[in-house]
């Protein structure tokens, strides 16, 4: 398989402050990707990049063939690189069918926002109970539902995950993990970043370590490690 | 009765002025996060235009539309050069004081060089008088208070029930994750300053029906929306339009009952004292968002 | 933007504050302001004519003003819009006091400053717990609203009509009127330098330093015993006191007290003197005064079109450099001294 979504080289950062250095990583050959890492090292940054929320100083990202460095965010998520960002916030004070019609606003994905609500409905089926509901009345899980719920509205070709499951509870990690394994079943493949390593090994394929604004280590499938190891290299030793 | 049909017919007109003003105010802070201090020279503009536009032989009836699209344009393109650029830079909120202010005074003294000092006055939306519960009122203000309602009725459905609207209300609250859903986010700024733009010059029409007009005449209506805004909180649009009736209500009673004489002064102390309790406004909801 | 998102957040707030790293040395700022300050001493001695004096005299009021409005805006971040307002208020306190209550000129101009600071405080109680905008709206809404009750108080202050024949300045026996504005020269520049000293010190000092760190890091200064409460209070009264003795110096000046000063045409001017001459540094906006002043007075042959010009540079300076002329100042640095290494 060719990959998906090619990162070569990439520089980036705010201001002068340089966070990505000359980073290069490649997704989709192996099925879905999960980036971990310490924090402050570049994950968020690097899809920030990716999406077009941020300038690459330098380097190429082409998605499905088609360089996309330097597009603007509208034009990024008009080739169905959808990217759900960290922190569920979201729109706070809209409500939930507010934020299906707003994730079906691009027009590649208006022709399909009835289908995709079905979908979404039929993965959160919480969420049609609170149709009408503000987000921000809603629970921390319901909250992420709703941010990838969205984004599924925006007919993903690639979907994004920044840190999914933070500061949710372990029972509701286990449910949202399940319900991302059925869209990545659905076709769409995965760059998930994640502190939670149990749920990266669960949903990906293939593993970059992040480090430093640069991959430190890469894990191919087959060269499957177990989570003591994982932790000894996510602390450098 | 005439005292109650005084104040009641005072605050609605007044009312009507401030909230047309205040609207627009906090819909460009709600949307992009910035403070338009030249939105009292739009009301000017918009009055000059439609004045400029009658005086070429328009009807009043073709005239007026065309002054509020134009100044909806020049909404568009002071925020396209005075605030665009300036997106993301550090002290946004104070560069954008600055540079509004300059524009404001850069249009005023060009409407002063174009049309001169001299006061003139555009026709009223309806002529005549009548008089309601003893009270004589001309139909220009009442048609005011009959057109007002119904544009922020209308600004209302806009924004809550079209798509369009929707994407403007998604700006206000979260910009990041506005791009991320493909919204054209500089588009949607130019927006709100196209229709906080319309909606001043659509109250310097309303006022140039009924006083007469000179290029400083938009900074009194800007100063009172701005205290109408700190009243009724800034991050939402229905807390100004409740706290312009309010004052209009309050300033209308006041000066029936104190006389013009006292009335800035007890709206200070009523305007210190909610401050006081309520630092963010009487109607103000703690994050932004257009509802 | 208030919606910063996290990764920004800490970066910009560095970038925002740019304090340098290496303070200048306080003897080294002694000596240069000593020898400023002698240099301007000077002027009256070049400059013989009246009207020239004049015009330096204007710039002395509004670089008080502005450097004031530095330390509130500038080194406290907080954006008090009712500076002019305190301005204001000693205008009219000093008119007042001497034409009413025929108080000593002297004691009537120290008095204004005292009043301005009172009034200081007294807006500083509804902004001590609003950010950003909302103080903007107060402080502004403060503003306009003295100026509407000195407006509808006609019977005291004048209403539009203002108040004329104001008692001046006296010096011993000195005419103040027939001296070519020498005296008034000299008192204007005596108080530039009482309160750009006041200023300096004020920032220089601990006091100072934790009003920075109150701007930069709210929360860390409050967990280290900084109190919000004590310090914004501090800040705008220390602003407001050579604010108001630079009103009532104006009113003296001028001899008559308008509403005028409450307009949004002067804090404009004053305000780019403050964002031009670059924030947090009390010399940038007394330099910008200077430069805006004159600049206003060499462009008196355009008539209507200089507020327009000034107007669009000021726009210019401000997208170009939102650091103001400082910024452009150290950009033009920059360039030159790059040109110098290169050939090395």
């Amino acid at each position: 398989m060719t990959p998906v979504l090619t990162v070569e080289g990439v520089t980036a950062g705010y201001g002068r402050v340089t966070v990505l250095h000359d980073i290069s990583l490649e997704a989709g050959r192996f099925g879905n990707v999960g980036l971990f890492g310490p924090n402050g090292h570049g994950k968020t940054t690097l899809l920030r990049a990716i999406s077009g929320l941020l300038k690459p100083k330098s380097g190429s990202i082409r998605f499905d063939g088609q360089d996309i460095a330097g597009l603007s965010a509208r034009a990024i998520v008009g080739t169905g690189l959808i990217h759900v960002p960290q922190g569920n916030r979201l729109f706070p004070d809209l409500s939930i069918a507010d934020c299906m019609a707003l994730g079906a606003y691009s027009a590649r994905a208006r022709p399909h926002e009835a289908e995709n609500r079905e979908k979404v409905i039929k993965l959160f089926p919480k969420l049609a109970q609170r149709w009408r509901q503000r987000v921000r009345t809603l629970s921390g899980g319901e909250r992420q539902m709703v941010s990838i719920g969205t984004a599924l509205m925006s007919h993903p070709r690639l979907l994004i995950l920044d840190e999914p499951t933070l500061g949710l509870a372990p029972k509701i990690k286990d449910e949202l993990c399940a319900s991302v394994m059925d869209i990545s079943r659905g076709g769409v493949p995965l760059i998930v970043v994640e502190q939670d390593i149990e749920f990266l090994l669960e949903l990906t394929q293939q593993l970059y370590l992040v480090n430093h604004g640069a991959v430190a280590t890469e894990i191919k499938p087959g060269e499957s490690l177990d989570h003591g190891e994982i932790m000894s290299m996510y602390f450098g030793h | 009765m005439s005292a109650l049909a005084e104040i009641l017919f005072g605050g609605l007109f007044q009312g009507s002025l401030y909230a047309m003003m205040a609207v627009g105010l906090a819909l460009v802070w709600t949307t992009i996060g910035v403070f338009n201090f030249s939105h009292g020279v739009f009301m000017m503009l918009g009055a000059y235009i439609a004045w400029q536009l009658v005086e070429i032989g328009l009807p009043a009836a073709v005239a007026f539309p065309v002054a509020v699209v134009v100044m909806a344009g020049v909404g568009w393109i002071l925020q396209a050069s005075v605030v665009r650029p300036l997106i993301g830079r550090p002290n946004i909120v104070l560069v954008v004081v600055i540079t509004t202010l300059a524009a404001g005074s850069l249009i005023e003294n060009g409407a002063l060089t174009i049309w001169g000092p001299r006061s003139k006055q555009i026709p009223a939306l309806i002529d005549g008088n009548t008089t309601i519960g003893g009270v004589g009122v001309s139909l220009h203000q009442i048609a005011i208070i009959v057109i007002t309602p119904l544009i922020l009725a209308a600004l209302w459905v806009f924004l809550n029930r079209t798509r369009l609207g929707l994407a403007l209300r998604a700006v206000a609250q979260n910009e990041d994750a506005s791009h991320l859903v493909g919204l054209n986010v500089t588009a949607l700024y130019g927006l709100a300053f196209a229709i906080a733009a319309s909606l001043a010059g659509l109250a310097g029409i309303f006022m140039g029906g009924y006083r007469f007009m000179s290029p400083v005449m938009g900074s009194d209506p800007l100063l009172k929306a701005l205290i109408v805004v700190v009243f009724g909180g800034i991050s939402s649009i229905s807390g100004p339009i409740f706290a312009a009736y309010l004052i209009g209500f309050f300033e209308a009673a006041c000066s029936y009952y104190f006389g013009l004489y006292w009335t800035p002064a007890l709206l200070f102390g009523v305007l210190i004292l909610t401050l006081m309790v309520r630092p963010e406004g009487i109607f103000a909801s703690r994050s932004r968002g257009l509802a | 933007m208030t919606d910063m998102t996290s990764p920004i957040a800490p970066i910009r707030t560095q970038t925002a504050n740019p304090v340098a790293p290496g303070r200048t040395p306080w003897k080294a700022e002694a000596v240069g302001f000593v020898l400023g300050f002698a240099l301007l001493a000077l002027l009256p001695l070049v400059f013989g004519d009246t009207y020239a004096r004049h015009i330096l005299i204007m710039a002395f009021i509004y670089a008080i003003v502005a450097s004031n409005w530095d330390l509130s805006l500038g080194y406290g971040g907080v954006f008090n819009f009712g500076h002019l307002a305190l301005f204001g208020i000693g205008v009219y306190a000093y008119s007042l006091l001497t034409k009413l209550s025929g108080l000593d000129p002297w004691i009537a101009l120290f008095a204004s400053g005292i009043i301005a600071t009172l009034a200081a405080i007294v807006v500083t109680i509804p902004i001590l717990r609003l950010k950003g905008i909302y103080i903007i709206l107060v402080t502004f809404g403060f503003a306009q609203l003295v100026m509407q009750v000195i407006l509808s108080q006609s019977d005291i202050t004048g209403g539009t009509q203002g108040i004329v024949r104001i008692p001046g300045l006296y010096w011993f026996d000195h005419n103040m009127v027939r001296d070519g504005k020498f005296a008034y020269f000299y008192i204007a520049l005596a108080l530039l330098v009482a309160s750009t000293l006041f200023l300096r010190v004020f920032v220089r000092s601990r006091t100072g330093a934790s009003i920075v760190a109150l701007r930069d890091n709210e929360e860390y200064a409050i967990s280290r015993g900084v109190s919000i409460v004590r310090q914004r209070m501090l800040t705008l009264a220390a602003s407001a006191f050579f604010t108001g003795i630079a009103g009532a110096f104006y009113a003296a000046y001028q001899r008559n007290a308008s509403i005028d000063v409450f307009g949004m045409s002067l804090a404009t001017i004053i305000l780019s003197m403050v964002l031009l001459g670059g924030t947090s540094t009390i010399y940038g906006a007394i330099v910008a005064s200077f430069v805006l002043t004159i600049f206003a007075e060499w462009m008196a042959d355009f008539g209507a079109w200089r507020p327009m010009i000034t107007a669009v540079l000021i726009i210019g300076v401000m997208l170009a450099y939102p650091s103001g002329l400082a910024g452009m100042i150290k950009a033009a640095w920059g360039a030159v001294a790059g040109r110098i290494k290169r050939p090395a």
